[in-house]
């Protein structure tokens, strides 16, 4: 990582609550995050509208090729989407 | 922040570091001088440079200043006068304990991230008064020291039991296993010697279990298939069954060998049940054979690939329906195993759980998943690792539930928990838990009993289960504890309040979870100073590899060696501040020299195929 030291402050609106999972956007059209309910803190019941802050940095790509791995992975998940709407 | 007298005597051989603006003239007491617990933090940051010119507080406490230096200046021997020679710190210098390898012991496996610096610059200002709240901060000194370091030689836990009475049964649980080298379709489910066939058309009825089901195939992988393309794996599980009317945790339980049942799925959409930390992919690549909660290479999957309706894979429900409809099949074979003829037993194990007045009473408590969907575990099914009769942990609140440790390994705990796949403990894992194993058999430990508590999701609900935790071990009258949890996230703010609860109580207690580097704790406090990493993989990460990370039988040994010396009145080196791998390599030897025993080390990912993703991972570190 070469830029990784810099840690920014940002804040999120919580817009989905599920059973496992939140889903949230970031503040200022900055993106959408959705996380798994264990890497959330929290000292209130949740709910939709409550605001979040969190430290992060800029996401940097690694490096030029693209994984085949996920790759596939990935069209195996489109296909199955593809089908059902057929 | 000054320091107490009491504080200044701890650190007497530590660097002096003024706190304040100190005048010239000043004598210099433990007031002046800053608490050398926050110094790796002002030096990583560059905030104070230390070196060998630097007196120590013991050598300046009572000098006087010629000089007039600001706050976060470290004493020099050119600004005071009166300072004590450097000769008598030397004479005190700490004896290095008996066990001769702590000495060179590096740090814990535990890497702090709450130890944040607090810094405050003000250039010019008049009246300036500044109230902070200190209550974050007071844990941070605390979680630098996840210490693992043990003089094992000093645990002669037999040494205590003076007193000790005859060892007491309580109960027994036999284990017939029953071989199967053959999985097969056919026109009824039913095990022939040793091939086991499934029905035809069961697909069909199982999908019928849960209107949350849409689809639903059965997949068997026999060894040559290992390198096929599988959903995320959600769950691996035993097939067993109880004998009669037994109940689970005594009795007879017959078991099949050779197979076991692999819980996947998505939803209707595609995705993963679950979603998160996938670990699709080829599965030879994907999974750590062996592990307690994994496959063992060579075993045939009943793989189950069950499809949900979209958008439920995210909700209570939708992971518990692939459950289910798996367990139907689980339970026709389960019913064919009832009827198979003792002749067939291949293998019969006896677990007797025994009490052992006298000696020093341990409990497990073993923090699990219950935020909900997937995080979420099927308390004492009717059967061994079963659906029916099992009640799940977020709806009884999360609160600990006392297990007899064979109830454990009788297959108490169906495991929903589905993300983290190389941390997360299957239903498995707890059939073969290691450390419930080792403690049950330590004739040097009387294990009295095993906690589950869940790991809510709002903060107030972690700390009222975790006092109901401190409650019940103290209602035990234990003379020392374990506490491990699975994976990372939010469970670790319960995982550590139990370990307070717990050593708040005037108890030992040995914290056992995945930290390293990807895991480290987000918080800590004055009793997580024992600590047991369970992380094999190479670079201290989630490396979705199926079961990396979780305790195995070198983990329970370290962790109860560590207990042992504990209560033994033994102290416990502290931690490095960074996550060193070799801390645990150096703690393995220890109890290796002590007892003579050679320890299996386990392997990691480095020992299956490379999958394209890891290799990226490795390769962009």
């Amino acid at each position: 990582m070469k830029y990784g030291d810099k840690i920014i402050y940002m804040e999120g609106i919580i817009t989905e609550v599920h059973d496992g999972a939140v889903s949230l956007d970031l503040k200022g059209r900055l993106g959408f995050m959705k996380v798994p309910m264990r890497m959330l803190i929290t000292d209130y019941p949740l709910k939709v509208g409550q605001e979040v802050g969190f430290n992060m940095s800029f996401l940097e790509v690694l490096g030029p090729d693209a994984n085949e791995k996920y790759v596939s992975n990935l069209d195996k998940q489109s296909n199955k989407r593809n089908n059902k709407e057929v | 922040m000054s320091m107490s007298a009491e504080t200044a005597a701890k650190h007497k051989n530590d660097p002096a570091v003024v706190c304040c603006r100190t005048e010239a003239g000043v004598v210099i007491s433990a007031d002046n001088l800053e608490d050398p617990a926050i110094f790796p933090d002002l030096v990583d940051s560059g905030l104070l440079k230390l070196d060998d010119s630097v007196l120590t507080v013991g050598q300046v406490i009572g000098a006087k200043m010629t000089k007039t230096i600001d706050s976060l200046t470290p004493i020099t021997a050119d600004v005071v006068d009166g300072a004590k020679a450097a000769a008598s710190e030397a004479v005190e210098a700490p004896a290095v304990p008996a066990a001769p390898v702590a000495a060179a012991a590096p740090a814990a496996g535990v890497a702090c991230v709450n130890g944040g610096v607090l810094k405050i610059h003000i250039g010019e200002g008049k009246d300036i008064n500044l109230e902070i709240p200190m209550g974050g901060y007071s844990a941070a000194p605390a979680v630098a020291g996840g210490a693992v370091v043990m003089p094992v030689e000093a645990a002669p836990a037999a040494a205590q039991a003076a007193v000790a009475g005859a060892a007491k049964a309580v109960r027994t649980l036999t284990k017939k296993h029953f071989k199967i080298t053959e999985v097969k379709r056919g026109p009824e489910t039913k095990i022939e010697g040793t091939t086991l066939y499934i029905r035809e058309g069961i697909e069909e009825d199982a999908v019928k279990v849960d209107h949350l089901v849409k689809k639903f195939k059965i997949d068997i992988i026999t060894p040559d298939k290992y390198n096929t393309y599988s959903e995320t794996i959600m769950d691996v599980q035993p097939i067993a069954t109880k004998e009669g009317e037994g109940k689970v945790g005594a009795g007879v339980t017959r078991v099949l060998d050779g197979v076991i049942m692999m819980v996947t799925g998505t939803d209707e959409g595609g995705v993963q049940i679950g979603e998160f930390g996938s670990s699709e992919g080829i599965l030879e690549e994907n999974i750590m054979w062996g592990r307690p909660g994994a496959p063992d290479k060579g075993e045939i999957f009943i793989k189950t690939e069950v499809v949900i309706k979209e958008h439920t894979n995210m909700e209570r429900p939708g992971p518990l329906a692939a459950h289910k409809a798996t367990d139907f099949v689980t339970q026709e074979i389960r019913e064919a195993l009832k009827k198979l003829d003792e002749s067939l037993v291949v293998e019969s194990e006896e677990f007797v759980q025994y009490r052992r007045p006298g000696k020093k009473k341990v409990v497990i408590v073993k923090e699990i998943m219950g935020q909900g969907a997937m995080h979420d575990n099927l308390i004492l099914p009717v059967e061994p690792v079963g659906v029916l009769g099992g009640k799940p942990n977020v709806d009884l609140g999360n609160v600990p539930v006392v297990f007899s440790p064979l109830e454990v390994l009788d297959g108490g705990i169906h495991a929903l928990t589905c993300i983290g796949p190389a941390s997360k403990e299957c239903s498995r894992h707890y059939w073969r838990e290691p450390l419930v194993l080792e403690a049950l058999h330590d004739e040097e430990v009387d294990l009295a009993a095993v906690v589950f508590v869940g790991s809510p999701q709002i903060n107030a609900e972690k700390f009222y289960v975790s006092e109901r935790v401190g409650m019940t071990v103290e209602a035990m009258d234990a003379d020392g504890a374990f506490v491990t949890t699975e994976g990372f996230g939010n469970n670790h703010i319960d995982f550590a309040s139990h370990i307070e609860q717990i050593g708040m109580r005037g108890i030992p207690v040995v914290g056992m979870s995945f930290c390293a580097v990807q895991g480290a704790l987000v918080v800590g406090n004055k009793y997580m100073t024992m600590m047991v990493d369970h992380n094999k993989s190479e670079a201290g990460i989630e490396n979705e590899v199926l079961s990396c990370n979780t305790l195995t039988k070198e983990d329970a040994l370290r962790a109860l060696g560590m207990l042992k010396t504990a209560m033994g009145g033994e102290e416990i080196k502290e931690a490095e501040r960074k996550w060193n791998p070799n801390v645990k390599e150096t703690n393995l030897e220890m109890i290796e020299k002590t007892t003579g025993a050679k320890i299996e080390r386990p392997l990691n990912e480095t020992s299956i195929p490379m999958s394209e993703k890891r290799k990226e991972k490795y390769s962009t570190k």
